[in-house]
């Protein structure tokens, strides 16, 4: 597994939709990049608002772009660590990397055997805090497709 | 209404005719509004087809035209002249490549196809809604009346 083909991309995107839409019980955008975060595919589900299909896109890019889940990224947002001497901020991250930046939890690098970065999903549209439902959870069933 | 059942279904079908005609491209799929519903890159694709695609498809969807067709806004003598000038919106394109699905009467989406010469492109958007919609024009028959003529009386 070398590289993000399309049919490996639409494996991904069925398990994470059907996980969505059977499990969580809620509708989302999904989409899959490759290792230099172009888009390969992405899907809206029946009922996802309009803008979660951007909001997909650049999660996915964030995870790619610095090879981690963007979940881990959000931490340097957390205001609650302003002011502090040596604070786990970076807000100035917002804005940066044209716009494309997101760090809102929901993008999950992928990796080959090699632990290479080939590629990466993002999810957008289900809402967090709803016990082990969130837009991680969907993006990991999306990644655990790829191991069946 | 554009759901993503049709969506995909539009994708597949211009991904087999695009690997008859032994083509790669981007193909993208938007609602009625011109909101992005699907999207796939074909292997192979360059990079920036997955956004003209998408621009594409939005000018269709936005104008309920053939994205070929908005580039007569650029007409002096056409009453929408300016379009071109204003830059008012990043996804207008004029690159044919951009068809609008009807249902009856009814405009349910738009698919826009990008990464082989504009006229392949074209061929391939209206393959795909030969096949599944049963259109035989690209465009509505009320809209086949013939235009009037601009700037002379």
């Amino acid at each position: 597994m070398k590289e993000l083909t399309l049919e490996l991309a639409l494996k991904m995107l069925e398990a994470a939709e059907r996980w969505a839409r059977d499990i969580a019980g809620f509708q989302c955008s999904i989409a899959v990049v490759d290792k230099s975060g172009a888009v390969i595919a992405v899907h809206r589900m029946d009922g996802a608002g309009m803008a979660t299909t951007d909001i997909a896109i650049e999660k996915a890019w964030t995870a790619v772009a610095f090879k981690m889940p963007t979940l881990m990224g959000s931490r340097w947002l957390d205001p609650r660590n302003i002011g502090k001497l040596i604070g786990d901020h970076a807000m100035g991250m917002i804005g940066r990397g044209k716009g494309r930046l997101c760090f809102i939890p929901g993008g999950i690098p992928v990796a080959d055997e090699e632990n290479e970065v080939i590629g990466a999903i993002g999810c957008s549209g289900v809402p967090s805090g709803v016990g082990d439902i969130s837009d991680t959870t969907v993006s990991q069933a999306g990644i655990t497709a790829l191991y069946e | 209404m554009m759901n993503l059942e049709i969506a995909k279904k539009v994708l597949q079908t211009g991904i087999e005719k695009a690997k008859e005609m032994g083509r790669v491209c981007s193909f993208a799929v938007v609602d009625e509004n011109g909101w992005l519903v699907a999207l796939h890159r074909m292997d192979g694709a360059p990079t920036p087809t997955v956004d003209i695609a998408r621009d594409k498809a939005w000018t269709a969807a936005a104008f309920r035209k053939s994205s070929s067709e908005v580039s007569r806004y650029g007409d002096p003598r056409a009453p929408g002249f300016g379009l071109n000038a204003q830059n008012w919106n990043e996804r207008l394109t004029t690159i044919p490549g951009g068809l609008p699905i009807w249902d009856g009467t009814r405009l349910i989406g738009a698919i826009g196809i990008s990464g082989e010469t504009p006229k392949e492109d074209v061929i391939i958007c209206q393959n795909i809604l030969k096949d599944i919609f049963r259109e035989e024009r690209d465009l509505h028959p009320e809209r086949r009346k013939p235009r009037k003529k601009y700037g002379r009386r």
